[in-house]
C-alpha cells in the first residue's frame, strides 16, 4: 500500500473509532476497544526502542508504572489528569535516561539487565512503601465516564502509531534501524549511535508513561505496585512480536489479536492464558520472528507463486 | 590426504571463495599464499568445519568431511593451529596442551605426546604451570603448535604461524614445522612470509580473490616473475639487484 | 548491635545469592545465553524440596541431592527443547533471543506454578528449623548458617569440577573461545549442554536452600534472577569463588542499606550497585 493509502486508512479508522461512543451504547464493547487501544499504545512504545533501535527493554513496566504512579497521585491531589499524565511521562523519561545514559555506553545485554532490574526494584519498593489499594474518591467515581477514558486511549494510540510511522521514514528512524542491524557498522559509518538510542528511549518511555497515566485514569482501584508488574512488559513484548516487531502496523494487529484471544482465554481457561501466551511467544521468537506481518507476507508470496 | 574440490563459500551475500580446488598429498608440505582477503582463512574455516561451504566437496583421507562438526574432523586426524594462536589465555600451558588431546583417539597418547612437545620446545616444560595468556608471542605460538600436535594429526594446518614474531623465532618455528613433517605429518601452511614458505614447501598454491591463481613447486614459484612482483616486493623482481645505498 | 545482627543475616543470605549467581554466570559465560528464567528454576527447585518434605517426609538435607539430580535432568530437557535452538544464532542475536525467551519462560513458569501450587508462600519447617546459635546478643539461625556452609561447599565443588574434570576444562575452554575449543576437538554442543545442566542443577540446589531457611512462592523467580544478575555484574565472569564473594557483598550491602534507610528500600541497593559498577568499569564486566 502507498503512503497515501496508509494515511487514508489511518484517518478513516480514527474517525470510525471516534464515532463509536456516539453510536454504541454497550460498555463491554467500549471496554474491549479501550483495552485494544491501551495495548496498541503500550506495544508501540516498546516497539520504538526494541523494534527500531534494537534495544531490548525488559523493564518496560517500570515506565508504565511510573506514569501511573505520578498521574494517580497528582490526579487525586486534584490536578487536571492530562497535566498529571504529562508529568508522569516526564518522570518515566527521567528514570529511563538515568539507566540509558549509563547502560547504553556499553553494548550487549547491559540495557536489558538494567531495565529488568529497574522494573523489579521499583515494583518491590513501591509495593513496600505503598501497600494500600489506591481507590478514587467517591465524588470522582460518581462522575466516572468510560467514554472519556476511551477518547484518551484513542488519542494516545493514534499518537503512538503516528510516532512510529514518522520514525519509519525519518533520518533518525533509519539511523536507529542501522544501529539495530549492526551497531559497530553504524558507529563506523558516522551514525551517532548513543544519541539515537537515547532518542528512541525518550520517545518510548514518554509513550509508556502516558499509557501508565491512562491506566491510572481508567482504573477505579488498584494496588500502586500493580502497573509495575512484569506482565505489563510481557504484554508489550508479546503484542509486538505477535504482530511484527519493527513495523508500524504489526503492533496494531497484534493488539487486536491479543486482546481478543486474551478475553476469550480468560473465559475458558482462567489462569492458563499466561502459560499459553508464554508458549506462543517463545514459538514466535524462535520460528516466526516477523510475527503476523511476516506470516502475511509469506502467504502472499506463496499465493503469487501459485497463480 | 586432503582434497578440496570446487569449493564455494560465502558470508551472507559476499562470496569469499569461488571454486577452489587443491590437494595435499601424504607427507607433503603445501604452502597456501595470497594477499589479505584472498580467502585463505575462509578456506581453512571450511576445511576445519567451522564454515559449511555453499558448494563443492572436501575429502580427508578419502572420506567426505563437509557437514561434519569441527571436533569430529579433529578426531579423524586433522588439526589446526589457528590464526592468532587462539590459546585459552586463562589456562596454564599444560592445560592448553592437554586439551589438545581431548578426542578419544588422541587421549590414549596424552602423556607421551606431552613429553614429546616438551622435547621439541623445552621452554614450555619450564613454563608449564604459567597461564598461557602471560607468555611471549613466540612461546604462545609454540603452545599453539604443541596443542595441535597433541591431537596426533595426520595433517596439520598452520594459519600464519610466523605472524608478529621476531625473525629468530620464525626460524625456530619453521624448523620445527619441517621436523614435524619428517615425522610423517602432512602440512598445509598458510603464510604471509612467502620467501620462507616457498623455501620450506614442496608445492604451493596462490589464492587471489577467492580462486586459485597459480600453483607449482616451491622453487619454481620462487622464480616466477608474477609471484616475485606481487609477493616479494619491487626489489626482488630484478634478479641480482641490491637495495640502494642510503 | 542491631546493625551487627542485620549484617550477619545479610551475610547468610548472601551465600545463597552467590549460589544463585553461580549457575547463571556459568550458563552465560559458556553459552553466551542470558537465561532470565534462572530465578524460576530456583523457584521450581524450592517446590521440589518442599513437596519431597510434605508428601514423602524427606528431610531437606536428603532432598538436596535428589532435587539437584532432578534439576540436572530438567536442565538437559530445557536445553534440548529450547536453548539448543538459541545457541545456533550468532552472538548478538543469541543474547537477544535468550533474553526474550527467558522472559517468556519466566512468565509462563510463574503462571504454571500459581496454577499448580497457588500463590501462597511456603517454607519447610523441620523440627530443628527454630534452632539458633547465640553469640552474646547476636542470634544466628542454624538452618541459615548450614545453608551458607552448603552453598560454599557446592561452589567449591563446582570450582574443582571446572579445574580438574576433563569436561570441566572443556567447559572453561568453550567459555574462553568456542571456536578454538572446537578446533582442539571439543564437542562444543556437549559442553553447552553440560554447562546448562550444571547451571540448572545449581539453581535446584539454591531453591532447596531457599525453601528451608527462607520461603518460596511462585513469584520469587524474578527477584532471584535479579539478585543473581546483580551479583554477576558485580563479580564478573570467570571465577566461581569470585561470584560467591560477590553474593556475600550484595547480602551485606542490602543489610547495611536496610539498616540505614529502612527495610522498604533494601532492594534499591541492587540497582545502585548495578549502575555504580557500570560507571566504575565502563569497559564492561562481561568483556574479558
Amino acid at each position: 500500500m502507498s503512503r497515501r493509502g496508509w494515511l487514508a486508512l489511518g484517518v478513516t479508522a480514527l474517525a470510525a473509532l471516534a464515532a463509536v461512543p456516539l453510536v454504541v451504547r454497550r460498555d463491554d464493547v467500549l471496554n474491549f476497544l479501550f483495552l485494544v487501544l491501551l495495548s496498541v499504545a503500550l506495544a508501540q512504545s516498546w516497539n520504538v526502542v526494541a523494534g527500531y533501535a534494537g534495544q531490548i527493554n525488559l523493564g518496560h513496566a517500570a515506565f508504565f508504572g511510573l506514569g501511573a504512579l505520578v498521574t494517580r497521585t497528582l490526579w487525586i491531589a486534584e490536578w487536571p489528569v492530562l497535566a498529571g499524565a504529562a508529568l508522569g511521562a516526564l518522570a518515566a523519561t527521567a528514570f529511563a535516561l538515568l539507566v540509558g545514559a549509563v547502560a547504553f555506553r556499553l553494548r550487549g545485554a547491559y540495557f536489558a539487565i538494567g531495565t529488568l532490574a529497574l522494573g523489579e526494584i521499583l515494583r518491590i519498593t513501591v509495593g513496600n512503601v505503598l501497600p494500600e489499594v489506591s481507590t478514587l474518591p467517591t465524588a470522582t467515581i460518581g462522575a466516572y465516564r468510560l467514554a472519556d477514558r476511551y477518547y484518551f486511549a484513542l488519542a494516545l494510540a493514534a499518537v503512538a502509531v503516528g510516532v512510529v510511522a514518522a520514525l519509519e521514514r525519518s533520518r533518525a528512524g533509519l539511523g536507529m534501524q542501522a544501529v539495530r542491524e549492526d551497531e559497530e557498522a553504524a558507529e563506523a559509518s558516522g551514525v551517532g549511535t548513543l544519541r539515537l538510542k537515547l532518542l528512541a528511549l525518550v520517545l518510548s518511555t514518554a509513550l509508556a508513561g502516558l499509557a501508565g497515566g491512562l491506566f491510572a485514569y481508567y482504573h477505579i482501584s488498584y494496588y500502586p505496585a500493580h502497573p509495575f508488574g512484569p506482565h505489563w512488559t510481557f504484554d508489550a513484548l508479546l503484542i509486538t512480536f505477535i504482530g511484527g516487531v519493527g513495523t508500524v502496523h504489526g503492533p496494531v494487529l497484534g493488539a487486536i489479536f491479543y486482546v481478543f484471544l486474551k478475553e476469550y482465554l480468560a473465559i475458558r481457561w482462567v489462569d492458563f492464558h499466561l502459560l499459553i501466551f508464554g508458549a506462543l511467544f517463545i514459538t514466535i521468537v524462535l520460528l516466526l520472528p516477523g510475527g503476523l506481518v511476516e506470516a502475511a507476507a509469506r502467504l502472499r508470496t506463496l499465493a503469487r507463486r501459485a497463480c | 590426504m586432503l582434497e578440496v574440490e570446487a569449493v564455494e563459500a560465502a558470508y551472507g551475500p559476499f562470496l569469499a571463495l569461488s571454486g577452489v580446488t587443491l590437494r595435499v598429498g601424504p607427507g607433503e608440505i603445501v604452502a597456501l599464499l595470497g594477499p589479505n582477503g584472498a580467502g585463505k582463512t575462509t578456506l581453512i574455516r571450511c576445511v576445519t568445519g567451522l564454515l559449511v561451504p555453499r558448494a563443492g566437496r572436501i575429502r580427508f583421507g578419502g572420506a567426505e568431511i563437509v557437514g561434519l562438526l569441527p571436533h569430529a574432523i579433529v578426531e579423524r586426524g586433522l588439526a589446526v593451529v589457528p590464526e592468532g594462536r587462539r590459546l585459552f589465555g586463562g589456562m596454564t600451558v599444560e592445560e592448553n596442551l592437554d586439551l589438545g588431546a581431548f578426542t578419544p583417539h588422541a587421549r590414549a597418547g596424552l602423556g607421551r605426546g606431552r613429553e614429546r612437545i616438551y622435547e621439541i620446545f623445552p621452554i614450555l616444560r619450564e613454563r608449564r604451570r604459567q597461564l598461557a595468556g602471560t607468555l611471549s608471542g613466540g612461546q604462545q605460538q609454540m603452545v599453539a603448535i604443541g596443542r595441535a600436535l597433541m591431537a596426533a594429526p595426520r595433517l596439520l594446518i598452520l594459519d600464519e604461524p610466523s605472524l608478529g614474531l621476531a625473525p629468530r623465532i620464525v626460524e625456530t618455528i619453521l624448523g620445527v614445522i619441517g621436523e614435524i613433517n619428517r615425522g610423517g605429518v602432512s602440512i598445509l601452511l598458510v603464510e604471509q612470509n612467502v620467501q620462507a614458505a616457498l623455501g620450506l614447501a614442496h608445492r604451493a598454491y596462490i589464492l587471489e580473490a577467492g580462486r586459485v591463481a597459480g600453483e607449482g613447486s616451491g622453487p619454481a614459484l620462487l622464480q616466477d616473475p608474477h609471484v616475485r612482483r606481487a609477493y616479494l616486493g619491487p626489489l626482488a623482481s630484478l634478479p641480482g639487484s641490491r637495495p640502494p645505498l642510503p | 548491635m542491631i546493625l551487627v545482627q542485620q549484617l550477619v543475616l545479610g551475610l547468610l543470605v548472601g551465600g545463597l545469592y552467590g549460589l544463585a549467581a553461580a549457575g547463571l554466570s556459568l550458563v552465560f559465560g559458556v553459552l553466551k545465553v542470558l537465561n532470565v528464567a534462572h530465578g524460576e528454576l530456583i523457584m521450581l527447585g524450592g517446590y521440589g524440596a518442599f513437596w519431597l518434605w510434605v508428601l514423602l517426609g524427606f528431610d531437606p538435607l536428603l532432598a538436596l541431592p535428589l532435587v539437584v539430580a532432578g534439576a540436572l535432568a530438567f536442565g538437559v530437557l530445557l536445553y534440548w527443547g529450547l536453548f539448543a535452538f538459541v545457541v545456533r544464532a550468532h552472538e548478538e542475536t543469541r543474547i537477544k533471543n535468550s533474553l526474550l525467551i527467558g522472559f517468556g519462560l519466566a512468565l509462563a513458569t510463574h503462571a504454571l506454578a500459581v496454577r499448580l501450587w497457588t500463590a501462597d508462600e511456603r517454607s519447610i519447617t523441620t523440627t530443628y528449623a527454630g534452632a539458633v546459635l547465640s553469640l552474646g546478643p547476636i542470634a544466628i539461625p542454624l538452618v541459615r548458617l548450614a545453608s551458607l556452609v552448603l552453598a560454599f561447599a557446592l561452589i567449591g565443588a563446582l570450582h574443582l569440577l571446572l579445574q580438574r574434570w576433563r569436561w570441566g576444562r572443556a567447559i572453561r575452554a568453550t567459555a574462553e573461545d568456542w571456536e578454538a575449543a572446537a578446533l582442539t576437538g571439543i564437542d562444543v554442543r556437549r559442553a553447552y549442554l553440560l554447562a546448562f545442566a550444571i547451571g540448572t542443577g545449581l539453581a535446584g540446589a539454591a531453591g532447596t536452600l531457599v525453601s528451608v531457611g527462607y520461603s518460596i512462592s511462585p513469584s520469587i523467580g524474578l527477584e532471584w534472577t535479579l539478585k543473581a544478575l546483580i551479583v554477576v555484574v558485580l563479580a564478573g565472569l570467570g571465577s566461581m569463588l569470585g561470584t560467591f564473594v560477590g553474593g556475600l557483598v550484595l547480602g551485606l550491602a542490602e543489610a547495611a542499606s536496610a539498616f540505614a534507610f529502612g527495610g522498604p528500600y533494601r532492594e534499591v541497593v541492587g540497582l545502585v550497585i548495578f549502575l555504580a559498577v557500570l560507571v566504575a568499569r565502563p569497559r564492561g564486566l562481561f568483556a574479558r
